[in-house]
């Protein structure tokens, strides 16, 4: 991924997972296999903290979809066991349904209903009180931005507008965990970046949620930690920093003024700031060994040496590289992200 | 021109079978329902025909045909809706043969079910009618899909959405229905016996009916196709200036 | 546990009137569920009147007293297969979903949607008895009459529309729960929905005296144009409960299913 060196976005760290304290959501060997002999999960452990966000993230067909609806007791497992929220889904769904929020792929809203009777059946859905339900209804509804739509028809509402009624309706009995299953597939960029907003929000109020998407930015900008899933299995577990770390180091990009021997003379100082790489159409090219803080220092260096920078660019490794790195293929959709994120 | 389109309103059938499948069904389905449901009612005086079967098959084969011409307007209002049809406004065919085009696929696939329904009618017992009575009855099917497709086509382009597919179909099923279809003129009660002396469609029903309860005769047999040729012209009139409205 | 059948109570009536609603805001769809029995009962009563002239003809004072129920029983079974279409396009579309991961019981779902075929049906058995009673049909056993059916043809609605439900729930399709339409036709066809059996042409004659729908029809039919008489309305309250039972048991049977299979 290409990027400003000054927009780097700093990140405190992935809450530590303390073995004693109840995880949000914890797998062990989960698995689904339909009929034909179709195995879409295959032996997935994943475990995820309270108050975490967990990006799910694969190509489509990976097993993402199934394995959130084994987590939303929406499917029975056909092997293994998870807990979501302390109860196990398979053994007491009726306790998970009440501690669960889900908004689905398809964003599933009724038309003909408005967004305000909408947040009214799913409070009544969740036994919340008709008072209590049109106070907490009109609070989110002013929270996600719908208060002057709230009480026209949904099928009158754009795509972002009802992936915001979807989100506020799976918020309306205060769940413990917010399951989201690519939840701005579709959207415009404005329209995503509202709900990327809207689910760090929820997450600082103190929710839990498990996101499953196909698109790098998405997980790398919204995750704490990332699970990459792929012909069903969990190929990779970590933060995203830690995992592109995992794959390689970044790399500058360098085009210097025109000068006579500026290349020799450039190899020299960068070769004290890491493994200089083979230069390509005058694009000079250095393995950063100790991370981008040394961005500065170099361009420093180089002018001490009388050499003049007329471009840079840092090069990260992406998820995509990681994705790369465990399966040998790029993941779907990533282009298509990377085009609508710009 | 209308070649192709017949074509393509016929390869419809072909690749989409399913849904030909209902409208083929459908008319045998009813014929055999209200037959069984209906049939003691040769047993009143005034019933010139002890075979309620062969009393109702024309009926039958009438609404069959009305339900593919009104299917034709469905299907139009789909090509309208979807885009498909301002291609063939824009193609330098005169609007009389476009029309053509439609209708003449529409009385080709009204066969179908009539074909289907004469099976199932004769293995039920019902009259065999003579070729010419055969081939009078289902020439008229032919001119009732006509009309029924100029008033699907009507509709289609006055409304421009297939929501209005109930009121294509319920059109039909109603000028079929409210004619001499249950019962002879004679036997029928209250205001349906005034509506279906006015109704020419009751002209259609009632020439369509005379070799399988009896002799074909030319005296019954010209006020139904005057009938047809008629409201065929009205409707197309209808249909060719909603036509010109699209792109006015 | 009573709080538990409050709860549930609750969800039921909410689903319920979100279904009535649904209908209600589409009138174009909703209307030819009404008009076109209506229509059908117009033609018939006049096409076919002097039926109440053959021998063995049920001694009545008109034919639309006797097509009446006819009349109600087909533009209930319409209505339910609309119901069923409608709930098929909610699990198509994964509304259900959305229901399902909500802590309820998932027959409140099912119970929701039948719930609100009944309802429909006992308006349009209103709506018959008042359109009978203008054009000149007469009731038997009065205003006792107009609400026993009123009644039973919820009942049966409820029990007709937990077979529609069943096939939405196990084909997840609207279109093939809409391509089962023709069978409504069917099966009134093999009924005396229409006709009394002991006229009808055999064998569909024959199948109208076993058929419970034949059971359904003649309960309503009888305080129409006959006394009460406790044979008649015991047959039919047990064909709508034998019905019910069999519909009920087939969404049970989806439902296990669905989330065995994941569809």
């Amino acid at each position: 991924m290409h990027g400003c060196v000054t927009g780097l976005r700093g990140r405190s760290g992935p809450p530590v997972i303390l073995r004693d304290t109840v995880a949000a959501i914890e797998t062990q060997q989960l698995a689904r296999e339909f009929e034909g002999g179709i195995v879409a999960v295959d032996g997935v452990d994943l475990e995820v903290a309270e108050g975490e966000i967990y990006g799910f993230l694969g190509p489509n067909g990976a097993g993402k979809t199934t394995t959130v609806r084994m987590l939303t007791t929406l499917l029975q497992p056909t092997g293994g066991r998870a807990n979501v929220a302390g109860f196990d889904v398979a053994q007491d769904p009726g306790a998970v349904r009440r501690k669960i929020g889900v908004a689905l792929q398809e964003a599933a809203l009724d038309p003909l209903m408005t967004g305000r009777e909408l947040l009214q059946l799913q409070a009544t859905l969740h036994g919340i009180h008709k008072k209590e339900s049109q106070e907490r209804g009109q609070w989110l509804l002013d929270r996600v931005g719908l208060t002057l739509a709230a009480d026209r028809r949904v099928g009158t509402y754009s795509g972002g507008m009802r992936r915001r009624l979807d989100l506020a309706s799976a918020l309306i009995h205060r769940p413990e965990v917010l399951f989201l299953d690519e939840p701005t597939t579709g959207l415009d960029p404005v329209s995503r970046r509202a709900i990327w907003e809207e689910v760090r929000k929820l997450n600082a109020e103190g929710n839990t949620v498990f996101l499953t998407t196909q698109y790098l930015e998405e997980a790398d900008q919204l995750a704490d930690r990332v699970g990459i899933i792929s012909g069903g299995k969990l190929v990779a577990e970590g933060t995203p920093t830690a995992l592109k770390a995992d794959v390689g180091k970044p790399h500058l990009e360098l085009c210097l003024v025109e000068q006579a021997g500026k290349e020799a003379r450039a190899e020299v100082v960068l070769a004290k700031f890491g493994r200089p790489m083979p230069a390509r159409d005058g694009t000079l090219m250095v393995e950063l060994e100790h991370g981008t803080s040394e961005v500065g220092p170099i361009v420093v260096a180089l002018n001490q040496a009388g050499l003049d920078v007329e471009s840079l660019d840092l090069v990260q490794p992406t998820l995509d590289d990681v994705f790369v790195h465990k399966t040998g293929q790029h993941l779907e959709g990533s282009q298509q992200a990377e085009a609508v994120a710009e | 021109m209308v070649l192709a389109l017949v074509r393509r309103a016929l390869n419809e059938i072909f690749r989409v079978p399913g849904a030909a499948i209902p409208g083929i069904l459908a008319p045998a389905i009813f014929f055999l329902g209200l037959t069984s449901v209906f049939g003691s009612l040769t047993l009143l005086p005034g019933f010139d025909t002890h075979s309620y079967q062969s009393f109702l098959i024309p009926v039958s084969m009438l609404q069959g045909a009305g339900f593919t011409g009104a299917a034709t307007g469905v299907n139009l209002a789909r090509d309208i809706e979807q885009g498909w049809f301002d291609r063939l406004l824009a193609a330098p065919a005169p609007r009389p043969v476009l029309l053509a085009g439609l209708v003449l696929s529409a009385s080709l696939r009204s066969l179908l079910p009539a074909t289907f329904l004469l099976a199932v009618g004769f293995a039920v017992g019902v009259h065999w009618p003579g070729l010419l009575g055969l081939l009078l009855a289902l020439f008229l099917v032919m001119g009732m899909a006509v009309v029924a497709a100029t008033w699907g086509t009507s509709l289609a382009f006055r409304f421009k959405t297939q929501s209005a597919a109930p009121l294509m179909q319920i059109g039909m099923l109603l000028a079929v229905l409210t004619t001499t279809a249950y019962a002879p003129q004679n036997l029928l009660t209250g205001w349906l016996q005034t509506v279906a002396k006015y109704n020419p469609v009751t002209q259609v029903v009632d020439a369509a009916r005379q070799g399988f309860v009896g002799t074909v005769t030319w005296s019954d047999t010209w006020p139904g196709l005057l009938t047809l040729v008629g409201l065929a012209a009205l409707l197309s009139f209808f249909a060719l200036r909603g036509m010109h409205r699209m792109t006015a | 546990m009573m709080e538990r059948l409050a709860t549930n109570a609750r969800v039921v009536a909410a689903l319920g009137r979100r279904s009535v609603i649904q209908t209600l805001r589409r009138p174009q769809l909703a209307a030819p569920l009404i008009l076109f029995p209506t229509a059908l009962l117009a033609i018939q009563t006049a096409g076919a009147g002097n039926a109440v002239n053959l021998p063995q003809f049920p001694p009545v004072d008109n034919f639309l007293s006797f097509m009446l129920a006819g009349a109600i029983v087909q533009a209930v079974m319409m209505t339910g297969n609309s119901g069923a279409i409608a709930f098929a396009i909610d699990i198509e579309m994964g509304f259900t979903d959305r229901l399902f991961a909500a802590p309820i019981s998932r027959y409140a779902v099912v119970l929701g949607r039948l719930v609100a075929t009944a309802v429909l049906g006992g308006i349009i058995a209103v709506y018959f008895i008042v359109l009978g009673l203008i054009f000149g049909a007469s009731l038997n056993e009065g205003l006792l009459a107009a609400l026993w059916i009123t009644i039973l043809v919820a009942a049966a609605a409820l029990a007709f529309g937990s077979i529609g439900a069943a096939i939405a729930l196990r084909t997840n399709s609207a279109s093939v729960v809409q391509g089962i339409f023709p069978l409504v036709f069917v099966i009134l066809f093999l009924s005396d929905a229409f006709f009394p059996a002991n006229l009808m042409l055999d064998p569909a004659g024959w199948v109208a005296e076993y058929n419970p729908l034949s059971f359904v029809v003649n309960g309503i039919r009888e305080p129409i144009i006959a006394g009460w008489s406790l044979d008649t309305q015991l047959k039919a309250i047990a064909s709508v409960i034998g019905i019910g039972i069999f519909g009920l048991t087939l969404c049970r049977y989806a439902l296990i299913g669905r989330v065995r299979r994941g569809v």
